[in-house]
């Protein structure tokens, strides 16, 4: 009883401070937190899940962090300017250690940053935040073809 | 002679103005995403644009960015896609004011003492709002979103200031209304 009224009255800051500090900040940047976070979602039904944060909280607190987290870190991607985007890919690229030819094939095949999008947010943010991923890619591609030669 | 000279004139700015309807319209609708259609066919509660991204999709930093990499291809994709963002959130811009205007006629249909002056004005404001969206979605193609910053934050705050409006009217005939329950 005791137990479960104390869990009832911890903030979601609380845990959302621990998913930042414990996990978050260990990712290189806001590309890979939002990927990251993206994963901890259910496909099936939408719902957030973390092991540790459920652990040390409540599975309803942790769930609503990791939803605070995923929008905040959406937000903050999706109102970069097209070159900290094109930033943001290549630290991301760099931290997947996969190489930047099948990053980029995937990535543009794939389109798995769609998963990124969190559940409730403005569509035009979401079609913005598309349309800067794909642009990006487009422009890492123009960046890795060879300089035609001048005649 | 000068009749039928400005009747042609008149003629192909009709056809170049549907054209470019066309064009905007086909636009938009090639790129939507999975996104768009929550926005207007379930009627859903949309969560508003924050204001920064207004400034942000029409500001014309990016396409700068852009132009330094001196690919045509890249920047036809960058028209295209910040297009597709802008008549979208044309779109959701109208489609709010729509609901707004709509949920408050619901409430005028319920209120007895009605403001001339006020309701005046939110009509008014309203009319303002629906002909920027039309001006916008025409001019989107035609001018680029980047020169159309300017009304596109107008357009914006306008919505927001309606929005406030429309929520205090809401407020104030609600407590009327209790009001008058109580004292019955």
């Amino acid at each position: 009883m005791g137990m479960s009224a104390s869990i009832k009255v911890v903030p979601v800051q609380e845990a959302y401070d621990d998913l930042l500090h414990r996990t978050l900040s260990r990712i290189s940047c806001d590309l890979g937190r939002l990927i990251y976070l993206a994963s901890m979602r259910d496909y099936n039904s939408g719902s957030y899940h973390h092991d540790g944060l459920t652990d040390r909280f409540s599975p309803e607190i942790a769930r609503k962090a990791l939803e605070l987290a995923h929008r905040q870190v959406f937000y903050r991607v999706s109102a970069l300017s097209l070159e900290n985007v094109v930033e943001e890919i290549e630290i991301y690229l760099r931290s997947s250690r996969e190489s930047p030819e099948k990053f980029l094939r995937a990535w543009e095949k794939l389109e798995p940053y769609h998963i990124a999008i969190p559940l409730e947010v403005n569509p035009t943010v979401a079609r913005l935040f598309l349309s800067n991923i794909r642009l990006a890619l487009a422009i890492l591609r123009f960046r890795q073809e060879p300089i035609p030669p001048s005649r | 002679m000068i009749g039928t000279f400005s009747a042609l004139i008149g003629a192909a700015v009709l056809l170049l103005l549907l054209l470019v309807w066309i064009r905007a319209h086909s636009t938009s609708r090639g790129t939507s995403s999975a996104w768009e259609p929550s926005l207007y066919e379930k009627g859903d509660k949309v969560e508003a644009c924050p204001p920064e991204f207004v400034s942000h999709i029409f500001s014309g930093d990016d396409l700068l960015f852009i132009l330094h990499m001196e690919s045509p291809r890249l920047e036809r994709l960058f028209h295209r896609e910040r297009n597709a963002v802008a008549h979208l959130w044309v779109r959701q811009t109208s489609a709010a004011i729509g609901q707004i205007m709509r949920q408050h006629l619901e409430i005028t249909r319920q209120s007895h003492d009605l403001e001339f002056a006020t309701e005046a004005g939110i009509f008014l404001q309203y009319a303002e709002l629906k002909l920027i969206c039309i001006i916008l979605s025409a001019s989107i193609e035609l001018a680029g979103p980047q020169r159309l910053c300017g009304l596109a934050v107008y357009a914006d705050k306008l919505t927001q200031s309606i929005g406030d409006a429309q929520r205090a009217f809401a407020a104030v005939t609600q407590n009327r209304e209790i009001g008058g329950a109580g004292s019955r």
